[in-house]
């Protein structure tokens, strides 16, 4: 069976921190990092990510893609 | 490697609200219904003056911004002409609940097939924070009720939902946005309202818990918090109305002359 994971794309990040709550396996943590337009963002640990999608449902800025991994 | 959840096509940039704004999550939502059905051709957006209005720049579809607290009434006029677009009105509490409650409680009398979809998020977000009169608790401090809402002064919040749903209207819900779980009922009730709309149903109402981090002064995860332990004791999340009947704008369509 495939195995789903989740990218981000930082640069859409407001930094409200809502996904890292609702992470059922703490993969996202908050990083001291801004992007361009000075929020904090969100790091995802690929290891332990198993790409539920419950990122992609709770973020109001689209940030979190799913897909497929072969 | 396939993509299986990405940003609907149908939304072409981002909006510049707050972080945490559930506003966001609720554009994304009525996109990815619309897609789904296959519905974003005929799609007519009627947004109102407030901080709905951004999704006019964004939704790539038609769209009309109406008069503040008016949506109701335009989108009848919309639906009126145009019987088979998709017509939905995008609003505030403020909008339906106190400012155009008359419009809001007209078109579901005329049992209009629309869908509504009002954002309950306690406060008049875009002017400021100031006391809705619908909607805030007793005891939450806003501009315009510094020490916390006195109910013998202002009265009490009331459920819009449990007066529109005496009407004789297709469906009346309420969602909830602090968690992903019910943010996916959510869905399924704001596609239950436009397959309503579809199939001449009648006038669909979907009300949202929404927070405001920025108004209500607190963290996105506090104020999710807020919106599950006090929000949801007086606003219950369920579905009030819905009809088993088929067509009922139509049979009282055809009883007039």
């Amino acid at each position: 069976m495939a195995k789903t994971k989740a990218t981000s794309d930082v640069s859409l990040c407001k930094g409200c921190g809502l996904c890292v709550g609702a992470c059922p396996v703490q993969a996202i943590e908050p990083l001291k990092e801004i992007n361009k337009k000075g929020y904090e963002i969100i790091g995802i640990n690929e290891e332990s990510c198993i790409g539920c999608g419950r990122c992609y449902t709770i973020c109001p800025d689209y940030v979190f893609t799913i897909s497929t991994v072969d | 490697m396939a993509v299986k959840l990405t940003k609907p096509e149908m939304i072409n940039q981002q909006v510049g609200w707050c972080g945490g704004c559930g506003h966001g999550i609720i554009q994304r939502l009525i996109a990815e219904c619309c897609e789904e059905l296959g519905i974003v051709e005929k799609t007519v957006q009627v947004v109102d003056i407030a901080c709905a209005y951004w999704s006019i720049d964004t939704l790539n579809c038609d769209g009309i911004a109406g008069p503040h607290g008016r949506c109701a009434a335009v989108a009848t006029g919309i639906k009126k002409v145009r019987p088979d677009a998709n017509v939905y009105v995008h609003a505030g509490d403020g909008c339906s609940y106190v400012i155009g409650l008359s419009e809001t409680c007209f078109a579901a009398q005329r049992n209009v097939p629309i869908t509504m979809i009002v954002v309950n998020n306690g406060i008049f977000g875009m002017t400021g924070g100031q006391m809705c009169l619908a909607t805030t608790l007793v005891g939450d401090k806003t501009a315009s009720s510094k020490k916390g809402r006195d109910d013998r002064v202002a009265g009490q919040p009331f459920d819009m939902l449990n007066i529109i749903s005496q009407y004789p209207i297709a469906y009346a819900a309420r969602g909830a946005l602090y968690d992903p779980q019910h943010i996916n009922e959510t869905k399924k009730m704001i596609k239950k309202g436009f397959e309503n709309q579809r199939d001449e149903k009648g006038f669909s109402i979907i009300e949202v818990l929404s927070p405001c981090p920025t108004n209500w002064k607190m963290t996105p995860a506090d104020s999710m918090r807020k919106l599950k332990e006090e929000n949801e004791k007086i606003f219950p999340v369920k579905v009030y109305t819905e009809t088993k009947d088929d067509n009922i704008s139509t049979k009282i369509r055809s009883k007039d002359p």
